[in-house]
């Protein structure tokens, strides 16, 4: 029983659903969690072939990641024509893997319906998605038009050495990458920019020392003198970089409004503690002296509290840029 | 304001468009202080056209871009130094080096170093050798860098090291040979562990006693990777194999301390596992609170004690042996 199967969801009987061949109930039983079910659904309904497609068409529509990532499976192995339209639409899913899988799907039906898009793919912001759409491109047998096409191509199959012989046209798409998710794919795609030494680069470049990864920011600086941009302009791109400091003034007031919230809000494990131990101290204060001396007691140390922890996340070392 | 019965969203965005300098102008006008106004807009672009335009502005503008870089805002401050090194009047020299020398954040000493390189005045150059050794690679890097514009070559060969450090340049660094292994000892105070590795595995190229000596204390690295090419490095050093494991055994532990975390969840039962790093236990140290909190109310302050004590003993016990497992696992 997996866990996030929620209780009472049986296992589907895959094999009386596939003896009355019923493909809704087939498609439904797809959003079982369990790898090899939903593999055994994705094989029993690419076998019904072409009768099944217009169904599973319509049940692309659903909103569980697992059924859609099902059906293009069995589309695949049914190669009917008529799919090509509904996959083209799935390659824009807002599920990567869907989309991942629609680009691979395109690649197996062979159909030249499915290039445009698939070029477009190959702008995609996940990686996974730019590999699957230039395999499927290569499979359906297509040639990139131009020296920036052939660089979106070879940078989506991560054939960085071929993207960098591409030299200045290859720019814009290395320039596109620097959007990826994947910091060490970012980090690549600044080298090949150095490499290429291209002016162009600028703009993505400077942008890239505001970049959350550190070596990604320290990569753009090497690149950038690749590139002849004046050093002197870098300093404020870097100063643009996420920071990871604490602001005193909340740790400050936290702490005096919610005792060890202040500490908690900097990181510090013990936070929570001094917070638990001053709910249970003021329980007892107020039981046996009163809410007034409760007050006048507690007060003053909330204030240092406050103070303690206003100088201590000031004093706080920034990580290593 | 609200203009006209418009709605206040559109008005806003409008005030928002008008507060945005217009530069050119500005340019056009020769208005220094419009302009370094404008170096503080939190506009990216806006920042980075005041500063260019700043740079266009000659000596007039020196004594007022040196006067701001008092001032608290960052972008204000960066754009200024950047302008002072476009201008390149020595008369910034003095400023820029005492904020070289001083300044906590690095991006201001980054930018200040690379000013002076742009200003070429020779009376920067010892401030810039100082920042050879600055503890940030960015400073290091610029100020290497502005020492090549200033025309300056290195004189002895702890000078020729900092400043192969400094450009990362470490094959220059291997062929200095020994007259490199005080720098680069130096410079393992460096934060990133990436360059730390690398200098280990440079000292262990070059070998020698001072070399061998700093191989086993960088045994001892809060860094995994770092510690690994130590051990590497050690052996082509001579430390014998046998001495390994023992330093490496005293290394700075960054996990959680065992008996902390026992010590911990026997007073506060969960507080131990939430400094363990694991969020549930908060969730316990809530519930047991609670429970405790109610026991009181019921039987008095102290007699719930007796009862939850021996029960968090136990929990103590658990994160103890849970705690030393981890750690062993991790290695």
């Amino acid at each position: 029983m997996n866990f996030f199967n929620l209780p009472g969801q049986r296992k589907p009987d895959i094999d009386g659903l596939a003896a009355r061949k019923d493909i809704a109930g087939l498609v439904k039983a797809l959003r079982y969690n369990d790898i090899e079910v939903q593999t055994r659904i994705a094989t029993i309904l690419g076998s019904f072939g072409a009768e099944a497609t217009d169904e599973l068409i319509l049940a692309l529509k659903k909103k569980d990641k697992n059924i859609r990532l099902g059906i293009i499976e069995a589309l695949t192995q049914i190669k009917d024509p008529r799919a090509v339209t509904a996959l083209i639409t799935t390659l824009h899913d807002e599920s990567s893997e869907v989309r991942w899988e629609a680009a691979i799907a395109l690649g197996e039906t062979g159909d030249s319906r499915a290039i445009e898009p698939l070029v477009h793919a190959l702008k995609d912001h996940d990686k996974y998605v730019r590999y699957g759409a230039a395999f499927a491109l290569k499979k359906i047998g297509w040639a990139p038009a131009d020296d920036e096409q052939k660089a979106f191509y070879f940078a989506g199959m991560q054939e960085w050495k071929t993207v960098e012989l591409i030299g200045k046209p290859a720019v814009p798409a290395l320039s596109h990458i620097l959007n990826d998710r994947d910091g060490i794919v970012r980090q690549k795609a600044i080298e090949i920019l150095g490499e290429i030494g291209d002016p162009g680069a600028t703009p993505a470049l400077i942008r890239s020392l505001g970049d959350a990864s550190s070596e990604v920011r320290w990569k753009a600086v090497l690149s950038s003198q690749r590139c002849g941009i004046r050093l002197l302009h870098l300093p404020r791109g870097l100063s643009r970089r996420p920071k990871m400091t604490k602001n005193p003034l909340i740790a400050g007031v936290l702490n005096f409004m919610i005792p060890g919230m202040g500490y908690a809000y900097i990181g510090k494990w013990w936070g929570l503690m001094i917070y638990e131990v001053d709910i249970a101290l003021t329980i007892w204060i107020f039981k046996y002296w009163g809410e007034t001396n409760t007050y006048e007691l507690l007060f003053p140390i909330y204030l240092l509290l406050a103070v303690h922890a206003y100088y201590i996340t000031k004093k706080m070392p920034e990580p290593p840029i | 304001m609200i203009e006209g019965g418009k709605k206040p969203g559109m008005s806003l965005g409008r005030f928002l468009e008008r507060e945005k300098p217009d530069i050119h102008a500005l340019t056009q006008a020769r208005d220094i202080r419009g302009l370094i106004v404008s170096l503080g807009h939190r506009d990216f672009d806006v920042q980075w056209r005041a500063a260019r335009a700043l740079g266009t502005m000659g000596a007039d503008a020196t004594l007022p871009l040196i006067h701001i870089l008092g001032y608290p805002d960052i972008n204000t401050r960066l754009g200024a130094i950047e302008a002072l090194g476009a201008i390149q009047d020595p008369r910034a020299v003095g400023v820029l080096a005492a904020l070289l020398a001083s300044h906590e954040t690095n991006e201001l000493r980054w930018a200040a170093a690379l000013a002076l390189g742009e200003i070429g005045d020779k009376t920067g150059t010892p401030s810039l050798l100082a920042a050879l050794r600055d503890n940030d690679r960015y400073v290091r890097y610029g100020a290497a860098k502005a020492l090549e514009q200033v025309g300056w070559s290195a004189e002895t060969d702890e000078d020729r090291a900092f400043y192969s450090i400094a450009l990362q340049d470490w094959d220059a660094i291997k062929k200095l040979g020994k007259s490199a292994t005080g720098p680069l000892i130096d410079m393992l105070r460096e934060r990133h562990p990436a360059i730390r590795a690398q200098i280990v595995e440079i000292l262990g190229t070059i070998g020698g006693d001072e070399a061998k000596k700093c191989c086993e204390r960088v045994l001892r690295d809060p860094d995994g990777n770092v510690r690994w090419r130590a051990v590497l490095s050690s052996r082509q050093c001579g430390v014998p194999t046998s001495y390994l494991p023992l330093q490496i055994s005293r290394r700075q532990r960054t996990g959680p301390s065992a008996i902390g975390a026992t010590i911990l969840n026997f007073f506060f039962l969960g507080i131990g596992y939430d400094y363990a790093g694991k969020w549930w236990g908060l969730l316990i140290l809530e519930t047991y609170m609670m429970l405790l909190t109610l026991a009181q109310l019921q039987l008095g302050p102290f007699m719930p004690f007796l009862i939850f004590y021996p029960v968090t003993a136990l929990f103590a016990f658990q994160t103890y042996f849970m705690i030393q497992r981890e750690a062993e696992m991790a290695g």
